[in-house]
This record gives C-alpha cells, structure tokens and sequence, in this order.
C-alpha cells in the first residue's frame, strides 16, 4: 500500500455469473458500487481484505479480486489509476454507442468525482465524449 | 458462400451442449476459475473490464444476410443493442452474460456461426481479403482455400494447444487489402510459373510489442499443397517455440531468433516428408469447396442507372465507398462503420438489420466484413447505388470517407478492454471530428490506434499510428509515423514524447497540417510524402528543432 497519506485500499472483482464489477462491503457482500465499502488503511489490513477476496473466490461468487489504490478526499473515493476509475464509472463513451440499450442497475458513476474519468472536451468545440445518457439509435 | 454439411452442423452442435455443460458446471462451483478459464477462452469468452465479452468468428469476413439478422437479434436480446466489428473481422458483443451464453451459441448455431477458436493457442479465425470474389484484381477468390484451411485447422488436436495464438490472413490481389505481412502466416493466391494456381507464403509477422514484418519463405507453392506446407510450419512452431515466456511465444520471436533460412530449411525437411501424404488436396475437393463460393448470378447487362437528382453527397460516395467490379454494371460497396466522431466498428441491432435488408434487396444476400472495421457489400448493381445510399444516408452510415483520414481503426481500449491502459475511441472520435472538414484535401490516409502495447488497433502499421500507455497512472499516447499494412508493408517508427489526451489530438493535427504544407500536390499521398521527406520536418513540427 502506498505511505502517502489519504492512500487505502479496497476489493474488487467481477461478478461470477455476469461479469460485474463489484466491491466488497462491510456486510460482506460484494456489491456494484462504492457505498459502504470495505477500506484497507494499512498493510494488514489490505491482507485480511485479499485473503477474504481469495475464500470468496474459491467459493465462487467473485473472480479475478484484487485491491484497488485509491485516495481518499473527504470522504470519498478516487481510484488513483486512469484505468480503475473507468472501470468503476463504466466506458466513457456509452452515449455515443449506436443502439445503446442500458441496463436495469446503472453504473455506479455518482462514486467518482465529476470529470474524473472522461476526456474533456476538445477547446475546439468538439462533441463532448465523456459518458452520458444513451443516444436515440438512428435507425 | 460455404453451408454446413451434417457434420460441421452435428460438430457445432456438440460443441455448444459440451460449454453449456461447463457453464453450468462453473456456475455451481464445480469448476475453478483456473479451470474455466482455457474452457471459456476456446469458446471466445473474455472476462473484459466490465463484464464479459463474447467475440464470435465471422470466417474471412463473410456474412449471409440471415447471418447479419441473427447478430442483430442476438445484440437486442442478450446484449445492450450493439456489436462491435474487429479488426480481425469477427464480432464482439461486451455484455453478455456468463449463464446466457450457451444460448447465444445455440442461436448463433442455428446460421451456422460459432465462437470456436476465436481464442486461445490455436490457429484463430482465417481472414481474407474483404473484396474476394467480387474484385477483378484478384487471379481467383480465395475464400475456398480461407475455408479449406478453417475446416483443417479447427479442433486440429495437434495445433490445440500451440506456444501462442496463431493468424493465418489471404488474399488474391497485388494489393494487399487483408495486411497478411502482418500474420503468423500471410498467404498470397497467384498464377504459378507453370500456370497452376498456387501461393507465396509469408511467416512471422506480426504486431504486439514486438512488431515484425513476415518474410516470404516460399514464392511458388502449388495450391494441393498448402495444407501439407502449413502443417510443416505450425510442427517447426510448434516444437521450437517458446512457452516458457508469454512475450516470447509467438512464431515471429522464433523465425527472428534463428533466422527466416534456418526456419524455412526446417519447414521444407518436415515437408519433403509429409507432402504426399493425406493432406495433399485432391483437385476435386478443391472444385467442390471452391462451388460454395461461386459468383451468383449477376445480369449479364444490367440495366443502365436510371435519372437522379444532382446530389455532391451522393457523387463524393460513390467516389469513395464504391469500387470496381469483377462484373460490368455492378460495385462493390464499402459502408463504413465511421460516422464523423463515431465510435469504429459499433452497429446498432437496427443498423445491422438494415444492411442485412440492403444485402437481400441489391447484393445477392452476402455482406463482407473488413479488417478496417467497416461492412461491405460486395455486389452491387450501379443503378442501385442511389437507392443503397439513401438508405445508408437513413440509418446514419453514408459517411463518404473510405480510406479517408476519418477511417480510422481503433480497439476498445481501455473503455472495454483488460489488458489496455489508455482508451483508443474518445481519440478516434476527436480525431475525426477534427479533421473531417479537410478530410477530402487531405487524401488517403490512414490513423490507427491501439490503447495498448498488443496492438489490436494496427498502430504499427498506421500512416499515423496512436499507441495509449499509462504513465503515472493516468493516460498517455506515443505517436507513429510512417507505418502500411499493405503490399508495400512498412512498420512505423516513433515520433519521440508521447502526448496528453488533448496533445494527441493536436499532434495527429500537426502532422496532417505538415504534411499538406510539403506535399508536391495532391496525387502525392501522405505515405508518399512521408517516405520523400523522411521524419524530421514532422518531428520538428511537433517538437520544435533540436
């Protein structure tokens, strides 16, 4: 775990019969957002938190957990990598995926910080790329 | 276009009751995931970033009309309403659920489709020239042998479990539209010097993090010969190469360790034995899988293209995205799957039944897939061109940008994709919002994007390449010059310092900018310039002088 202060760790895996991503809370249930997760705030604790990923992976109800780095402001979580932060708030560019049908259970995107993950956009006035909701297919 | 015999169908069917069987399995926790997993990823099941992806082999890029229809179907019902069209002509749906695949495969059986081998140390989907069997460059079409090879290599138990994935491409033309200088084995169909029909076979190509261009170990192989010359060179791979190290399997790494002679000495030894054995091609078997692919009937003078409106949109598609035919009076069509600031390769479920419609009512019910990440429709009549148009104007996919800098060739990324650490499609998407208005001046060019260093967006072969790294956490982009997948091959080289998210898109801009200021005119295409000029003035456009 890192040693810069506001560092900590949570758990992560998919969802073994669709892939969800999920993250363990303090009920013990992995669960699809960041509310009431499980934080790792030193280096034993980050330990209980991937034993309890490898049990439940062996009982399968989770694959592939690992821990996530993230920094904590006030409060609220922040993946520390590019890559963490898309995989929490979803693909940035579902609004413009044509035909996009979303699913009943949304992302948990309220969990990032606003802009957190998106590509701004271009200063040129480009079409903003960043998620939002799903476009009218064109057909 | 090839149909199942009872075989191939009772062979699917099996195949789909044995992964139900071990879905199952899994979901009850009778199987690890250690033990699913090589299960899963025979069967193309990915676990991606989000959820699952299920990549489905659409054999060298040939779809039927029912085919397309089914995808649509699938997309709608099992999936969130889109496909995603790869560069190695396949099919992704990313939301599939685990419990619900089998009954995709069921389905997808049902039109003579699977996802076998589309995963996996195993030689994966065959592609070929999008254009076969309608372009008049080629000698022949080449799909039969892109078929006769399926059929030899899937389930081939000595090839199941090879040191890496393995890519066989083909085609029939001098140019080179399916990039087999990028394949494990890249194949060229052409006339022999004694006038049979035969093959140069090119291996060790390939991408990745560590590119090479294939080396032609043979230029004139007859065409009973080319299972029994595969064979010899999947048994050289497949006893030399490494599996001790994942970065060093695949057979590019071996031909590069010891050398293109050294590998093709072995080749011909382990052929000179095999060669007039059971996977000699009688001539007949060759008619009989060749008569699945024969031309369909064309009108031997189609009617001439009636009176239209004058319409510059039309006229400028038509220039673009229709090309010549084998066949007097009629295209072929490319749509491509990138409207301006798009995302490349997604179809919506409607779009992909559109064009399935389109295919029944004016090009004989066949549809192509390319490598670019576009469809095609491969026979058009000329006096339907106006009508398709209108209809692909409708269903939003008129762009007439073919090969144009707004075509451009991108991975999911990290929008999608496990291993990537940059995304590729918001950079697509700015990329060519902000060059479509200059898109006709600029010419042919093409922009691929990897997000990340195993290439599945082509960087190393774009005119101007775009690979997504992670520094420090968050995204960044390396920048390539120079780079063809073509008959004139070349890998790009790298500019120097990677850019920002927004850098990137500036740097593409800056490129283009250089290079329409040092262009002779506009016959000289950008690879032309570029080749010309060399690197340093677009260096020094992006970074100033040293």
């Amino acid at each position: 775990m890192s040693k810069t202060s506001g560092h900590v760790q949570v758990l992560t895996a998919n969802r073994l019969g669709d892939g969800t991503v999920v993250f363990l809370n303090f009920d013990g249930d992995w669960v699809a957002s960041l509310t009431g997760v499980v934080i790792a705030r030193s280096p034993d604790e980050a330990l209980g938190l991937e034993a309890r990923g490898r049990f439940d992976a062996g009982r399968n109800l989770v694959v592939d957990p690992y821990l996530v780095d993230m920094r904590e402001v006030k409060g609220a979580l922040l993946p520390l990598r590019q890559r963490e932060r898309v995989r929490l708030a979803g693909p940035s560019v579902l609004g413009d995926v044509p035909g996009y049908l979303a699913p009943a259970a949304p992302f948990a995107q309220a969990d990032v910080e606003p802009g957190g993950q998106g590509i701004e956009p271009d200063r040129r006035g480009e079409p903003r790329q960043a998620s939002g909701p799903a476009r009218k297919e064109a057909a | 276009m090839y149909r199942y015999d009872e075989f191939d169908a009772e062979f699917v069917r099996q195949r789909v009751a044995q992964f139900r069987d071990q879905v199952q399995r899994r979901l009850r926790g009778e199987l690890t995931e250690d033990e699913f997993k090589p299960l899963r990823l025979k069967n193309g099941v990915y676990l991606q970033l989000h959820a699952y992806m299920l990549r489905i082999a659409i054999p060298y890029g040939t779809l039927s009309a029912r085919q397309l229809r089914k995808l649509a179907h699938l997309a709608r019902t099992y999936d969130r309403g889109f496909g995603h069209f790869t560069t190695r002509q396949n099919l992704q749906f990313n939301w599939p659920k685990l419990s619900d695949i089998p009954d995709i495969l069921d389905e997808l059986a049902e039109v003579e489709m699977h996802a076998i081998q589309t995963s996996g140390n195993n030689v994966r989907n065959v592609t070929a020239d999008h254009f076969a069997g309608a372009t008049a460059e080629e000698v022949v079409d080449p799909r039969p042998y892109a078929e006769i090879i399926r059929q030899w290599s899937s389930l081939h138990p000595e090839f199941s479990f090879l040191p890496r994935k393995f890519k066989i491409g083909i085609t029939a033309s001098e140019h080179d539209r399916a990039a087999i200088q990028t394949h494990d084995i890249g194949l060229q169909l052409r006339r022999l010097a004694d006038g049979g029909l035969g093959f140069a076979v090119w291996v060790g190509g390939g991408q990745g993090r560590t590119p090479y261009l294939a080396k032609k170990i043979r230029d004139q192989l007859p065409e009973a010969d080319i299972l029994s010359y595969i064979e010899a060179i999947l048994r050289v791979y497949n006893l030399h190469g490494r599996r001790d190290n994942i970065h060093k399997a695949r057979i590019k790494i071996l031909i590069n360790s010891i050398g293109a002679d050294v590998f093709a000495a072995e080749v011909e030894a382990e052929w000179a034995r095999i060669k007039d054995g059971v996977l000699k091609l009688p001539p007949a078997e060759i008619e009989r899988i060749a008569g699945y692919f024969a031309a369909p009937a064309f009108a031997a003078r189609p009617p001439p293209a009636g009176l239209r409106p004058a319409d510059r949109s039309f006229d400028r598609w038509v220039t673009r995205n229709s090309h010549a035919h084998k066949q007097p009076g009629y295209a072929i069509v490319t749509i491509t799957l990138k409207p301006i600031g798009g995302i490349p390769g997604d179809a919506s479920a409607a779009q992909m039944e559109a064009i399935a419609e389109l295919a029944e009512r004016f090009s004989f019910a066949e549809v192509r897939v390319s490598h670019e990440q576009n469809l095609v429709l491969p026979h058009v009549r000329l006096g339907d061109l106006w009508a398709v148009y209108q209809e692909l104007k409708r269903i939003g996919l008129a762009e007439a940008n073919a090969g144009l800098v707004t075509d451009i060739i991108a991975c999911p990324g990290l929008d999608y994709c496990a291993l990537a650490n940059a995304r590729s499609i918001p950079i697509a998407q700015r990329i060519s919002a902000r060059l479509a208005p200059r898109q006709e001046q600029v010419g042919e060019l093409k922009i691929k994007i990897s997000g990340c260093i195993n290439a599945c967006g082509h960087h190393h072969v774009g005119a101007i390449g775009i690979l997504g790294v992670e520094k420090r956490g968050e995204e960044h982009y390396q920048l390539l010059l120079g780079g063809s997948g073509a008959e004139d091959a070349a890998l790009a080289s790298i500019t120097g310092p990677g850019f920002s998210p927004d850098g990137i898109v500036d740097a593409v801009e800056t490129v283009v900018d250089t290079y329409l200021k040092l262009r002779t005119g506009p016959q000289e295409a950008f690879l032309a310039a570029y080749t010309r000029l060399g690197a340093q003035p677009f260096k020094e456009a992006l970074y100033g002088r040293a």
